[in-house]
């Protein structure tokens, strides 16, 4: 989890990750900040992120984002 | 011949008066809704405002937009649309360029229109939208039109740190509109996806092709384009069936996977613009949807938003790289060595573009115009001026354009223009900062910023997305003790390249 907001920090830092459940929904992420978050997470954690993976609900927080990664380093 | 864009309004609002014009999530408005509520708004503002004057628009993604910069129109004036989502200083800085004494905005943001620094009076949409038209003072404002009259101001940015407003008139408008519509063939049974945001020089073909052939335009909401499957939905949903999107936008979903779980089934053009397609994306889109019609755009907001097409007609490999073809209907377009001679056939010089799609200059800034809008060397009898682009090309021998990147330090990135200059005179602003330098990493596209100074990342990118539209705000930062330097004492930017790795 640490090294997920280190790279949330890095990606945004003018955002509360800890905090924020609707960074898709408020559209606080956008489409680039996603593309870039998914490459990162991707070669960070050694998963493969799917588009079916990518729906509002897995990137809304960053507890949601950590479940997904859990979930797909277990497949 | 049309005088003003107002003649072809008028002829498909009478032709088309039930058919749904624009639609968003939330609602949706025909060709005849439409008319009434751009009289309304130009019956209002024609009571206030003199023909001839700017009109600044704040309003959202939604289908009441275009309404107010054709209302604006109807009142014989021209319109500044801005991005409410911009930082407040940016949006200042575009007030302070044009000077606007009245400001449409939509109630959502007037909050944030308060906020500004703007001295004149604001005028709530939904305030105005039942004004009754005034048929005759309509008629009298359309009057004072004629076709080199100013039709927007859209700003980009400027390398000395504030943005250019660049003017372009009905005629140039117009002669783009109906370039391209040839090319993508439109017709009144197209339905076209809007993925620029409104303000954009982009989103002019999404605003005006429906709107001069009885089209219709689905404003897709910004944040689907994050959830690739959803997008996919919307488009089959809306049985959408042309796209003019940037290269960036046509990207999004070949490189979130989006095709693994469907496609979009009514889609017969994509024309994308904005920057050098990589065709490993494009190949993708190819392969899933091979008898659509691609075409590559080229061109500047200077000389209306594209100067150039091509027509894709093989299939495309990883490392095609696509010419950008010929110049639409006109425009014209000639290479320049920097001593101002012809460049000789096949080989490399400045894009420069002349035809009555040239922009009527930056607002506000006639040196800054005289600079870039020039007479053509190669003319000594008569006056034709010319706009130099700042980008490279060269002829093929077939006559097709190919692009060779730029002369100076404007990049592309997001589908956005981007002087890097701008990026650095931002920086240098944020205490802390001594001295800086920003790049582009291309083949990752991210904006990388080198500084001195005891600043951190975290302040300067705070700063920046205080101030600065989101596609500016450095990616990447790198606190270095000096910048390397050449021995002429300039910034030695290939070393700071090997940062990229």
């Amino acid at each position: 989890m640490d090294e997920l907001m280190q790279i949330l920090e890095e990606l945004r830092p003018d955002v509360d990750f800890a905090d924020e459940t609707a960074l898709i929904t408020d559209g606080v992420l956008d489409s680039f900040d996603i593309v870039a978050l998914v490459g990162e997470l991707n070669d960070a954690f050694d998963i493969e992120i799917k588009p079916n993976n990518l729906v509002p609900e897995n990137f809304n927080s960053a507890k949601a984002m950590w479940a997904l990664i859990e979930q797909l380093q277990d497949e | 011949m049309e005088t003003s864009i107002l003649n072809r309004i008028d002829r498909t609002c009478a032709q088309y008066p039930d058919k749904v014009l624009f639609k968003d999530e939330n609602s949706q408005i025909t060709f005849a809704g439409f008319d009434a509520m751009t009289k309304a708004i130009g019956s209002f503002l024609a009571k206030l405002v003199p023909a001839g004057s700017p009109v600044a628009v704040m309003s959202g993604r939604h289908v009441l937009t275009p309404a107010c910069f054709v209302g604006a129109v109807r009142a014989g004036c021209f319109y500044a649309p801005m991005d409410g989502d911009m930082p407040a200083a940016r949006l200042n800085q575009i007030l302070g360029v044009i000077k606007a004494d009245y400001m449409l905005v939509d109630r959502a943001h007037l909050e944030t229109a308060r906020a500004l620094d703007f001295d004149g009076e604001l005028l709530v949409l939904e305030d105005i939208a039942e004004t009754e038209a005034d048929e005759e003072l309509l008629r009298q404002r359309a009057d004072t039109l004629c076709c080199t009259s100013p039709l927007y101001v859209i700003f980009t940015s400027g390398s000395t740190g504030v943005p250019k407003g660049v003017i372009t008139s009905h005629l140039s408008l117009m002669c783009y509109i109906d370039a391209v519509g040839k090319v993508l063939s439109v017709d009144d049974s197209d339905v076209f996806g809007n993925q620029s945001p409104l303000d954009y020089i982009a989103a002019v073909r999404d605003i005006y092709l429906p709107l001069s052939f009885g089209a219709s335009t689905y404003i897709i909401p910004k944040n689907e384009f994050a959830v690739p499957t959803t997008l996919f939905e919307t488009l089959n949903r809306e049985k959408i069936t042309a796209l003019c999107w940037s290269v960036a936008g046509v990207e999004l979903p070949a490189k979130l996977g989006a095709f693994d779980v469907g496609k979009p089934e009514h889609l017969k053009k994509l024309c994308f613009s904005g920057s050098v397609m990589p065709c490993k994306y494009l190949k993708i889109w190819q392969e899933h949807l091979p008898d659509v019609l691609y075409v590559n755009q080229y061109g500047p907001t200077e000389a209306t938003a594209s100067c150039t097409y091509y027509v894709v007609s093989e299939r495309v490999d990883d490392d095609t790289v696509l010419p950008i073809g010929k110049p639409y209907d006109n425009y014209r377009v000639m290479l320049l060595n920097d001593d101002n001679t012809a460049t000789p056939e096949g080989e490399t010089g400045e894009i420069c573009v002349s035809g009555p799609v040239l922009a009527l200059g930056y607002y506000g800034n006639p040196e800054q115009t005289a600079k870039s809008f020039m007479q053509n060397p190669l003319n000594q009898n008569y006056r034709e001026l010319i706009y130099k682009t700042g980008d490279l090309g060269s002829f093929a021998p077939n006559g097709d354009l190919l692009f060779h990147g730029r002369k100076d330090r404007q990049i592309k990135h997001l589908g956005h223009r981007i002087e890097l200059g701008e990026i650095e005179e931002t920086a240098k602003k944020v205490a802390g900062v001594i001295d800086c330098c920003a790049l582009y990493n291309k083949e990752k596209a991210t904006l990388y910023l080198f500084y001195t100074g005891e600043a951190t990342s975290k302040d300067i990118v705070l700063y920046f997305r205080k101030n600065m539209p989101a596609f500016m705000v450095p990616r990447k930062l790198v606190q270095l003790d000096a910048l390397p330097a050449l021995p002429n004492g300039k910034t030695d930017m290939q070393t700071l390249k090997n940062y990229f790795k």
